[in-house]
């Protein structure tokens, strides 16, 4: 059996098969029919009625015999009349005999009549005798081997029919027997051959069919370049496989294409990104010229910026030799006609009158060549800036997909345009506000220096007088040049404290971000702080957990540390205590700085960290301050990206709480 | 007697640190500005030199570069006085070759405290 051969081919001779083998069996049972009937037929027409009229001419013949007898040896008439009946019988019986025989019986049918023909002449002389007499008895004697002779000749013809009979029957039954065994084996044969048809048949169509199915379920899971065997199996299954194949094939080729269309939309997205990182308007512009020619694929891209839009370049070309050569009418030709969110195409131009291109418009895109023409407008925010113009020098046309592109990149360029625009005055704001910057950090500079200077003397020459140098002073003095130290240390406190404050704020404070150990640094601060607080006789006590490593400018956080401490120390009666804990809380290194000092007014806590506030009851008790410190620690924390927050009962203490991230 | 030279545009300073000095039996030489400075500390070879780092010309970081350049004076202490607290002015006096540095506004008994322990330092 050749693979290739066709299922229905197979079918047809297996069924051609099964119906042969049908008509065998049917023509062998009609047959046997045939012959059954016909044995029944010999037997019922020929051999039967044969025994009948043998027995018949035996029966007429023994009526005959024993009517004469019964007259010879009686004289009773009465029986010879039934002799005479039974003589006028046996000529119908004979005549019947002779009949229904055959020629094959002919000659035994003859003994037995000519037998029978020797008794009758000799009972037709016995007749004649003498009833009762000794001939008569004589003639009784003679006449019984007569008909004994006959009687034999009639045995011997009904055995032969009953031999007959049953050699019919017996060959009936075998007739029987082999038409039952051929039409059992033609069934089988039949059922043979069906099964074994199912079987083949159900093995070709089920394997291939099996592959099939498997190379369909393997491209479904991702499998694409399964292709099935068109080589294989019946005739049918490969025309599946040839079906499925071409299928896959068209799928594959739908896919690349589909792969193509997003691989350049990808394209076209990751060039309006680039387009808009630019911060420079021609940057953008040539970003874009350069995008569209490689993506979307364009011999000449052009963009003309509409009238008034100053600072930028009125005419940009993919390539700049263009601009002046073939692209030189277009460039110069007014594209004020396409308006915001308006396509040309002059492959599939526009049904609406909406967009009309002007004649020299047309004229300039007949002067580039036959190519198709795109033109896009290029908008930014509600303006209309420009249009975009590609050209192909010969086909293909655009796509719908290209123009869409086109589109999109436009749409991008217009975007990056405006902000790039947006970006060059902020950068310009951004400059001028530098420069302000640099000249307040340098006037407070300066100030600080030029304040500096006077104070160094105001101070040095008090520190003098107090110090005797110039000859005693009297305890009024004394107490007079002590306001005037004081308050010019005050001064200069402020003056350091508007400078650092100054720096901080706008930046120029160098910072120097390093991994910090804050512990490390609290424990300087308090070395720091321990002769003001031994002073005030305020208890310090440190509770620090650990090295507390953050990364931020340890000279900020240190000034942190020292502007708190020292506002606690200071605002800490004699005998109260100031706690510094340092610890790790959910990621942020949390300090705090608690005392058992004078604390804030409840009204007044809001305006901590205003520059030059200064607490009421502070400046009733006379303690010395500029008002800048807590101002100072809320911006360093906010440089830190930390939080601050005061919790305070007049009169019971303060608590300050500064939670830095890590990083 | 040691000399000390003692260098500040502010006439008030110079007076100040001068007065205070001779106070500690120190002889005093007083100028103005970096060039007379340098002019001084060559002609009289003081054993400590008091220099203003903000002076009109020569400022005090030139000045004592120029000191430590020079064979003669290479020797010289030198203190700073500076009004910026800012690290790159320190370390700008130090890499200059500056003994000690005092900030302003300082205190002269201070100032005098210094110039005392780097003599006695050096004499020691």
């Amino acid at each position: 059996m050749r693979p290739s051969r066709s299922v229905g081919r197979l079918l047809t001779g297996a069924f051609g098969v099964l119906v042969l083998l049908i008509v065998c069996s049917g023509v062998a049972e009609t047959t046997a029919l045939v012959m059954q009937h016909r044995v029944v037929r010999e037997l019922s027409a020929y051999v039967q009625p044969l025994e009948l009229a043998n027995a018949e001419l035996r029966s007429v013949l023994g009526d005959a015999q024993r009517g004469l007898r019964g007259y010879l040896l009686t004289g009773d008439s009465q029986l010879l009349d039934s002799y005479q009946v039974a003589r006028t019988a046996y000529t119908t019986s004979s005549r019947a005999l002779t009949g229904l025989a055959r020629a094959d019986e002919r000659a035994s049918i003859n003994d037995q009549l000519d037998r029978a023909d020797i008794w009758w002449q000799h009972a037709e002389q016995q007749r004649l005798a003498v009833p009762r007499s000794d001939t008569a008895a004589a003639y009784v004697s003679q006449g019984r081997p007569l008909f004994e002779a006959f009687a034999a000749e009639n045995t011997q013809f009904d055995a032969a029919l009953a031999g007959r009979a049953a050699n019919l029957q017996k060959r009936s039954s075998r007739l029987s027997t082999v038409t039952t065994a051929v039409v059992v084996a033609l069934t089988l044969l039949a059922a043979v051959t069906a099964v074994l048809a199912a079987v083949v048949t159900t093995r070709r169509i089920t394997l291939p069919l099996a592959g099939v199915v498997a190379v369909i379920d393997r491209r479904r899971v991702g499998a694409l370049n399964s292709r099935a065997d068109a080589t294989v199996g019946p005739t049918e299954i490969r025309a599946v496989a040839q079906a499925v194949n071409e299928l896959a094939e068209e799928a594959d080729r739908t896919r690349v294409a589909e792969a193509a269309v997003a691989r350049q939309r990808g394209e076209v997205r990751a060039l309006g990104y680039r387009i808009r990182a630019h911060l420079k308007v021609e940057d953008a512009v040539r970003e874009a010229l350069d995008g569209l020619s490689t993506t979307i694929g364009a011999d000449h891209v052009l963009l003309r910026m509409a009238p008034g839009q100053t600072g930028l370049p009125p005419v940009a070309s993919l390539r700049d030799e263009h601009a002046h050569g073939v692209l030189k009418e277009l460039a110069e030709a007014d594209a004020t006609w396409l308006r915001t969110g308006d396509v040309w195409v002059t492959n599939d131009p526009a049904p609406t009158g909406e967009v009309e291109p002007s004649e020299a418009e047309r004229r300039a895109w007949a002067a580039v060549g036959d190519g198709p023409v795109l033109t896009v407008a290029v908008s930014g925010g509600e303006e209309c800036l420009g249009a975009l113009t590609l050209i192909r020098d010969t086909g293909p046309d655009w796509t719908p997909v290209e123009v869409r592109l086109t589109e999109v990149v436009a749409a991008d360029l217009g975007r990056g345009v405006h902000l790039a625009r947006l970006y060059e005055r902020e950068q310009h704001l951004v400059a001028r506000l530098q420069e302000l910057d640099n000249a307040k950090t340098d006037f407070m500079s300066t100030v600080s220096h030029e304040l500096r200077t006077p104070l160094t003397s105001i101070a040095g020459y008090v520190e003098l007088l107090l110090d005797a140098d110039a000859g005693e002073v009297d305890p009024p003095q004394r107490r007079m040049l002590d306001v005037i130290a004081r308050n010019t240390r005050r001064l200069r406190e402020l003056i350091e404290d508007m400078l650092t404050l100054s720096k901080i704020e706008t930046g120029s404070f160098k910072t120097a971000r390093r991994p910090v150990d804050l512990v490390a640094l609290a424990e300087q601060a308090l070395t720091a702080i321990g002769p003001a607080a031994d002073k005030g006789e305020v208890r310090l006590k440190p509770e620090l957990d650990g090295p507390q490593e953050l990364t931020a400018d340890p000279e900020q956080l240190e000034r942190v540390l020292m502007n708190l401490l020292t506002n606690a120390v200071k605002f800490t009666p004699a005998g109260g205590t100031v706690t510094l804990r340092v610890y790790r809380a959910d990621g942020e290194v949390n300090v705090v700085v608690a005392d058992t000092g004078i604390g804030i007014p409840p009204p007044e806590q809001e305006a901590l960290f205003t520059r030059f506030f200064r607490a009421t009851n502070a400046i009733h008790q006379a303690i010395p301050g500029t008002g800048l410190g807590l101002a100072i620690v809320r911006t360093i924390v906010d440089n830190h990206s930390g939080r601050i927050s005061v919790e305070s009962t007049e009169g019971a203490g303060t608590t300050v709480t500064i939670r830095l991230p890590t990083r | 007697m040691t000399v000390v030279l003692v260098a500040d545009d502010d006439a008030d300073i110079r007076d100040l640190v001068a007065f205070k000095l001779e106070q500690a039996g120190l002889e005093v030489i007083s100028v103005e500005d970096g060039q007379a400075a340098l002019e001084q500390a060559r002609s009289r070879q003081p054993t400590l030199a008091v220099l203003d780092v903000s002076m009109p010309g020569l400022s005090g970081i030139d000045v004592c570069r120029m000191l430590r350049a020079d064979q003669a004076t290479a020797g010289m202490l030198i203190i700073m006085l500076t009004a910026r607290v800012q690290e790159q002015d320190v370390e700008g006096g130090f890499s200059a070759g500056a003994d000690d540095y005092v900030t302003k506004p300082f205190s002269p008994r201070e100032l005098v405290s210094r110039i005392q322990a780097l003599l006695s330092r050096t004499r020691a």
